[in-house]
């Protein structure tokens, strides 16, 4: 449910509108408890509603997620903010918080919006599309993507000339560049913190070149090029539109390396970079598809299997860390590598190199209390107090964490994280009635 | 003050100014799109081709070509002998 805050005070509040903060909501509602839940975002969904499948079922993602946000957005007992971010959070008593709360314009009027696209068709702005990984433009006035929840437009104010096309051809005169930041002070009883996590941004390891050469991409891009509604309609290579058929990827991009102060394992490069493989083959039956990999880690359930089906459809495995990528002129690209299972350097030519990015903590989560510390771990994820009991409590009584706040996890156990965060959150409001 | 609906874009341009960097784009654009539909309007063409027709980074070509076919100004056709590359036209609405 959109709209005016008509009551200032709820029994929770949730930050991020991920995955794991629709079911935590979505779970609190459903109980009978009134919810806030605030997304920076223009949409809910998080990361999980751009991919294309989820493995290791090949279930389409979209699929999965948009009934979700859906009963979401329409819950009579969820207030949803979107474009919104909480600036502050006071302890005033136990079982009491402060939360300030700015909703930032949308320069729409999201009540009389229809998602007609009329504006984004008048719209003569295109800049880079972050919903498609930058791989295309979009415009000033724009529906975020196709799948969005809610289906509202937006101005990007920052790139807009102020022409007035958008607000000219709007049937139902919805455009409003007279809106300004909102600034709400709401009272909660607990709070669910769900704010994700960030993707290792590879232009902190220059020998793999990315940005340098155009046919190194990242993972998420890939995603996008073999979801439903993507930006080529078929998979190409960005830097000259060639259909790739040689494709390497490059697992621990940023994952369980010292040198970029990530020492851990994500968690979920393997299988999604399997998940790839296999969709590539698919997509492209010619193409070659090689995983680079340090020590492939299937531990879910079903995910060895996944691994094994990788393999007898083709996909070839080679053991070995990538020390660099040089391009060749014809755009392709070497990868120097060790062998480590024949422990010599090796080089290998490949038309497109797919860097399998990690997970790292979202560094947002810690500023939010003013008069409380939120601990975080020693990788700045926030620290579970007791993991193996109760799993979701933090350092600070009645905040619950939900996902991929508490440390990298896949969509299943970050469903499971918050399902334990609404049910603490529960027993912590029925226990304080 | 009351603002007319419909015209709103007009008190905030009194109020804000658009950065030059906002125009310049807006004109690079305008720009790639000109040259690519000029290019196009001639035959149907490939990237590489186009990027020899009109002298511009392949890369770059790619993007705002992408951005013209999810507009529906261009539309992609058959791929070519060597199943690398696909040929692109203008999209006939017609």
């Amino acid at each position: 449910m959109q709209g005016r805050i008509n009551h200032a005070s709820f029994d929770t509040l949730i930050i991020g509108g991920g995955i794991a903060g629709c079911e935590a909501a979505l779970n609190l509602a459903n109980n009978e408890f009134k919810v806030l839940l605030v997304e920076k975002d223009l949409s809910i969904g998080g990361k999980m509603i751009l991919l294309s499948k989820v493995f290791p079922t090949l279930d389409c993602s979209a699929c999965i997620t948009t009934p979700k946000v859906s009963e979401v957005s329409r819950h009579p007992g969820i207030m949803l903010f979107t474009g919104s971010e909480v600036k502050k959070i006071v302890r005033i008593a136990y079982n009491n918080f402060d939360a300030t709360v700015v909703k930032n314009p949308r320069y729409v009027i999201a009540e009389d919006c229809t998602g007609c696209q009329l504006c984004e068709e008048a719209c003569p702005v295109i800049v880079r599309d972050q919903y498609q990984m930058d791989l295309v433009g979009r415009k000033a006035a724009y529906i975020p993507f196709i799948i969005a929840s809610p289906r509202i437009a937006a101005i990007d104010i920052e790139n807009c000339t102020l022409c007035g096309a958008c607000e000219k051809v709007c049937p139902t005169n919805c455009i409003d560049f007279t809106q300004e930041p909102e600034e709400y002070q709401v009272t909660v009883k607990t709070v669910v913190l769900a704010t994700g996590f960030k993707l290792f941004d590879p232009l902190m390891m220059p020998r793999y070149g990315y940005g340098l050469y155009k046919n190194v991409i990242t993972s998420m891009q890939m995603e996008r090029q073999l979801a439903p509604t993507r930006p080529f309609n078929t998979i190409l290579r960005p830097g000259d539109g060639k259909v790739p058929d040689k494709i390497a990827y490059v697992l621990c991009t940023g994952s369980r390396d010292a040198t970029v102060e990530n020492p851990i394992c994500s968690q979920i490069c393997c299988m999604y970079s399997i998940k790839q493989a296999q969709l590539l083959m698919g997509a492209l039956p010619m193409a070659d598809v090689t995983i680079y990999y340090i020590n492939i880690r299937s531990f879910g359930k079903g995910f060895e299997e996944f691994y094994e089906q990788a393999k007898g459809m083709g996909v070839n495995f080679i053991k070995g860390k990538i020390g660099r990528i040089s391009e060749k002129e014809n755009g392709n690209m070497m990868l120097r590598y060790e062998d480590i299972n024949k422990g010599i350097v090796k080089e290998s030519e490949h038309d497109m190199v797919v860097l399998s990015v990690g997970v790292l903590a979202n560094q947002d989560t810690a500023t939010f209390f003013s008069n409380d510390e939120l601990k975080l771990d020693p990788f700045k994820f926030v620290y579970q107090v007791d993991s193996f009991a109760s799993p979701a409590r933090t350092s600070i009584d009645g905040v619950f964490v939900a996902g991929t706040a508490s440390g990298p996890m896949d969509i299943p156990d970050s469903i499971l994280s918050a399902g334990a965060a609404s049910s603490e959150a529960i027993g912590y409001l029925i226990q304080k009635q | 003050m009351e603002v007319e609906k419909g015209k709103t874009f007009k008190y905030l341009k009194d109020k804000r100014e658009v950065s030059s960097g906002v125009i310049e784009n807006l004109k690079y654009f305008n720009k790639m799109k000109k040259m690519i539909i000029g290019a196009l309007t001639e035959s149907k063409m490939t990237i590489p081709q186009l990027t020899k027709k009109i002298n511009m980074p392949e890369s770059e070509i790619v993007y705002y070509l992408m951005t013209l076919v999810k507009y529906g100004y261009v539309q992609t056709a058959e791929v070519d002998d060597m199943d690398e590359y696909f040929y692109y036209k203008i999209k006939n609405n017609g």
